[in-house]
């Protein structure tokens, strides 16, 4: 090497992994807006797996002689109809709604990210079908799709994460796609073409790492969206059964007494949305702050 | 002088005027700048005290390699600074005016009007849903869009203004760009590596386009270049700037006549010459040493044989019915402007399209068929090197593994060990640091990314080497090592090397044999001394014609041939010269 050549920048060098760390630590402490998001979901999930050491009743037993009261020492949030605690409801709710909402997002990111890079990778008439199977997917409303899907198949905790999936994959599927799309002409994913690797390898090797980003805010994004339908579900007498406790289904039981004892419809409510707005600042922040525009990559 | 052509009005100009631009008042006046911009917290700086004069009528080059902050002053004449950098000291003046002390408006008023930027991709510069002569209306000025296309020699010039950008060529886009920079009459012209990605033949013309506007209209230009032959063809003085700092600056004939600064020097003779008749090995006071080319012995096994290649996108045809032999231990070049098929050919070779009709073969198999379908045997034999090592590299993976992975794929390597030590050893092989290894491409320089994509190539032990315009994206130095690189490679592997490029001087210092396209139809070919001693073909001479070299006196290598038809025949296609010397028929025409 001739002296000419500028000198490499002396830094250390960090693994790629260690790397990617610290990036997402620096994420987070400049983002403020992630960081509140992440820790509400973070003490959601807390209350969740803690419930039963946060309160000393059960959340499904009756007491007739205790219904309809307003909020006291005993019953910080009052009782509802059957005389069953409301905090203690809402406290375990979480179970349920976060259960059932995590393994759905997981699924239907797992599900949308692999076909989306495919379909990105792939190309040629595989990507022209699926995309047109997605249009026709996303033209019917997904509560539609949801309910159908429920009637014909039940209501089992295993159905409504696949109901679910059905309605989200293709739009998550759209999401990735747009991301691969961006990096599939790049040369290093070429010269593993030309090695003549498979597509699963070029995908889990060449794409994935350089999509992360969107896939997590779109995790994120996903994520609160299936809270809210999910909720929507029990509401609708399509979710948990009762006497579960679940948020959607609380309000639902007690929407008729709110005049009564409104805390019993709010408190869910109250969970519901702080969780919904703590996920979705976690999307918002994550992507502003990775650069994610969530308009540009479509959908 | 505004009649005149302009490489005559260049000699002109700075012989007779040198001692009188210290008189003239200077039109643009850039005083002890500095710039720096903040990161993590500290200030970087980019600029270091730069000054420049141009008078009007004259054009100044600012010349550099990558990171050399030749673009950023320029910026500065039109009252821009790329975000989060400043102004730490200095002034920029022009025509009077403090550039960085205007109002909004008055720099409005000034970009466009007083002082025209034409920048490198034209064609990301204009709306692709306007038509071009609205898009040059809106560039102000009281001029009628006709006699500005008219004035930038645009052929049909009404018919042209209704027309989308889309439909125009490269060489017509920056044409059109050059005529919305002076519709407003500018009295100054910044030109931003305005033929960087142009073909020889169409940068040699929009040169000659910029240099007679700027006579005509009695502009003053700063050209920002890293190509020190368009350099030497437009410019009465360069300042050559390295990491911010002026090095040095003088008029054009006495820079390229006699450097001063050992840095210019060694700039200078990091060119390759089209009479150099093989690589520069450049000293570190800047003498140059040309080392000759090692014969390829007449008895080394031929590596691919391609015969009768077509190639088609869709209906239209790349490539038409082209032959060719490449030998171990053979460099052979394939030589055309862009669309000449020489790419398509590459990649062809590579495995990533299929061809439609001839063949192709290789010892260990069939080379018509795609990359998944040949054995992995065959696959490991053939390596493509890429024109972008930016975007060659993984960015989320260390180099090392970037070389890791094809010795564990195609099972050069056994076990995950051993694949780390040869890894390492391939990083050494391409004269790096392995210790280079564990860093991400992010952090190399674009020299040593390129180095990595040649490992990663030569990981499978090939027996030919695929080099797609490997060193148009590097400076001159960083090109002239990588080029050492690939020759010493060849010579020690015995590599067969299709080395595909635009720049003839470079295929004059490594390739052994040349293959010239056009259209997607071999013109010529034979040994490279041949072909430069006497190009046969027109269309050979007039790339030979347009190529620029580093030299402001330099006579062109050959004589722009006539104007000529295509008179090959089915069964006598060829004129021979002998010694694999032979050029296509053709028959000049009145």
């Amino acid at each position: 090497m001739t002296t000419l050549e500028s000198p490499a920048v002396p830094a250390p060098a960090p693994a790629g992994r260690v790397a990617a760390a610290t990036r997402a630590w620096r994420t987070l402490r400049s983002s403020r807006a992630a960081a509140i998001g992440l820790v509400i979901v973070a003490v959601h999930l807390l209350i969740a797996l803690l419930a039963p050491v946060l309160t000393s009743y059960d959340p499904i037993a009756n007491n007739a002689s205790q219904a309809l009261l307003g909020p006291s020492w005993e019953h910080l949030a009052g009782t509802d109809q059957y005389g069953r605690d409301v905090l203690a409801r809402v406290l375990y709710g979480g179970r349920y709604a976060l259960g059932v909402s995590l393994a759905a997002t997981l699924l239907t990111m797992a599900l949308g990210t692999v076909v989306g890079c495919a379909a990105a990778l792939r190309g040629g008439w595989f990507d022209d079908v699926l995309m047109r199977v997605l249009d026709a997917v996303l033209s019917v409303p997904s509560i539609l799709t949801l309910l159908v899907i429920v009637t014909a198949l039940g209501t089992g905790s295993g159905v409504i994460v696949f109901a679910i999936g059905v309605v989200c994959v293709p739009q998550v599927i759209r999401v990735v796609r747009g991301a691969a799309l961006a990096v599939v002409p790049a040369d290093y994913v070429t010269a593993a073409r030309a090695r003549g690797e498979g597509t699963w390898s070029i995908l889990r090797r060449e794409v994935l790492p350089n999509i992360t980003d969107v896939v997590c805010v779109e995790a994120a994004m996903r994520a609160s969206w299936v809270v809210l339908l999910i909720s929507s579900l029990s509401f609708l007498g399509f979710g948990a059964d009762p006497p579960t406790p679940d948020w959607g289904l609380m309000v639902a039981e007690n929407r008729t007494a709110i005049t009564v004892v409104p805390m019993a419809s709010l408190a869910p409510i109250i969970a519901l949305a702080t969780l919904v707005v703590g996920l979705n600042l976690a999307a918002d922040g994550l992507s502003k702050a990775w650069g994610v525009d969530r308009i540009r990559e479509g959908s | 002088m505004a009649s005149a052509s302009p490489a005559s009005s260049t000699s002109g100009a700075s012989t007779g005027s040198t001692a009188s631009t210290a008189s003239t008042a200077s039109i643009v006046s850039v005083a002890g700048l500095s710039v720096a911009y903040r990161s993590g917290g500290r200030e970087v700086p980019v600029v270091h005290e730069v000054s420049l004069e141009v008078a009007p009528g004259r054009t100044v080059a600012l010349v550099g390699e990558s990171g050399s902050g030749k673009s950023t002053v320029a910026a500065t004449l039109l009252g821009h600074l790329r975000h989060g950098s400043r102004i730490t000291g200095g002034s920029v003046r022009v025509d009077g005016k403090d550039v960085f002390a205007l109002s909004a408006q008055e720099l409005r008023r000034l970009r466009g009007g007083t002082v025209a930027m034409i920048a490198q991709n034209a064609g990301h510069a204009l709306t692709p849903s306007m038509r071009i002569g609205r898009q040059i209306e809106e560039a102000g000025g009281d001029v009628p869009v006709v006699d500005l296309l008219e004035q930038v020699r645009l052929p049909r010039p009404a018919e042209l203004a209704r027309r989308y950008p889309h439909e125009l060529s490269g060489g017509q886009q920056q044409r059109v760009a050059i005529a919305m920079a002076i519709a407003a009459r500018p009295k100054v012209l910044v030109l931003d590596e305005p033929t960087t990605g142009l073909d020889v033949v169409t940068q040699r013309s929009v040169l000659d386009l910029i240099g007679a506007l700027r006579d005509e209209l009695g502009l003053a230009a700063v050209l920002v270049s890293h190509d020190l032959g368009v350099v030497a063809h437009m410019a009465d003085e360069v300042t050559v700037l390295r990491s911010g700092r002026v090095v040095e600056a003088a008029p054009t004939h006495r820079l390229f006549a006699a450097p001063e600064d050992p840095y210019t020097r060694r700039l200078l003779a990091s060119v390759p010459r089209l009479d150099d008749t093989g690589l520069a090995i450049v000293g570190d006071a800047g003498q140059r040493e040309v080392r000759p080319k090692v014969e390829v012995p007449a008895d080394a096994p031929v590596a691919v044989s391609a015969r009768d290649v077509t190639i088609d996108y869709g209906s239209s045809r790349a490539v038409h019915g082209v032959s060719f032999d490449v030998r171990r231990g053979e460099v052979l070049a394939l030589v055309g402007e862009s669309g000449s098929g020489k790419s398509t050919l590459a990649w062809t070779l590579a495995g990533l399209r299929t061809p439609s009709g001839g063949t192709m073969a290789h010892d260990a198999g069939d080379l018509a068929r795609p990359a998944q379908k040949r054995p992995l045997s065959l696959r490991r034999k053939v390596q493509l090197v890429f024109q972008n090592a930016d975007m060659s590299l993984n960015p989320r993976r260390a180099v090392g593994d970037t070389v890791r992975r094809p010795l564990r794929f195609f099972g050069t390597a056994s076990s995950r060990t051993e694949a780390a030590t040869r890894a390492r050893q391939l990083i050494a092989d391409v004269r790096l640091d392995p210790a280079l290894a564990d860093r991400l491409p992010a952090q190399l320089s674009g020299g040593q990314r390129q180095r990595i994509g040649i490992a990663r190539a030569l990981a499978g032990e090939p027996d030919v080497l695929i080099a797609d315009e490997i060193t148009t994206a590097l400076d001159v130095s960083v090109q002239a090592d990588v080029l050492r690189l690939l020759d010493d490679l060849r010579r020690e592997r015995q590599l067969a090397c299709l080395f595909i490029s635009h720049d003839l001087a470079v295929v004059r210092g490594i390739a052994d044999r040349v293959v010239v396209l056009r259209h997607g139809v071999v013109v010529e070919e034979g040994p490279t001394e041949a072909v430069f001693a006497a190009p046969g073909h027109p269309y050979t001479r007039q790339l030979m014609a347009a190529a620029l070299e580093p030299d402001p006196d330099a006579p062109p290598l050959a004589e722009p041939g006539p104007d000529w038809a295509d008179a090959a025949e089915p069964d006598d296609m060829w004129t021979d010269h002998g010694d694999g010397h032979r050029v296509r028929r053709w028959r000049a025409v009145a």
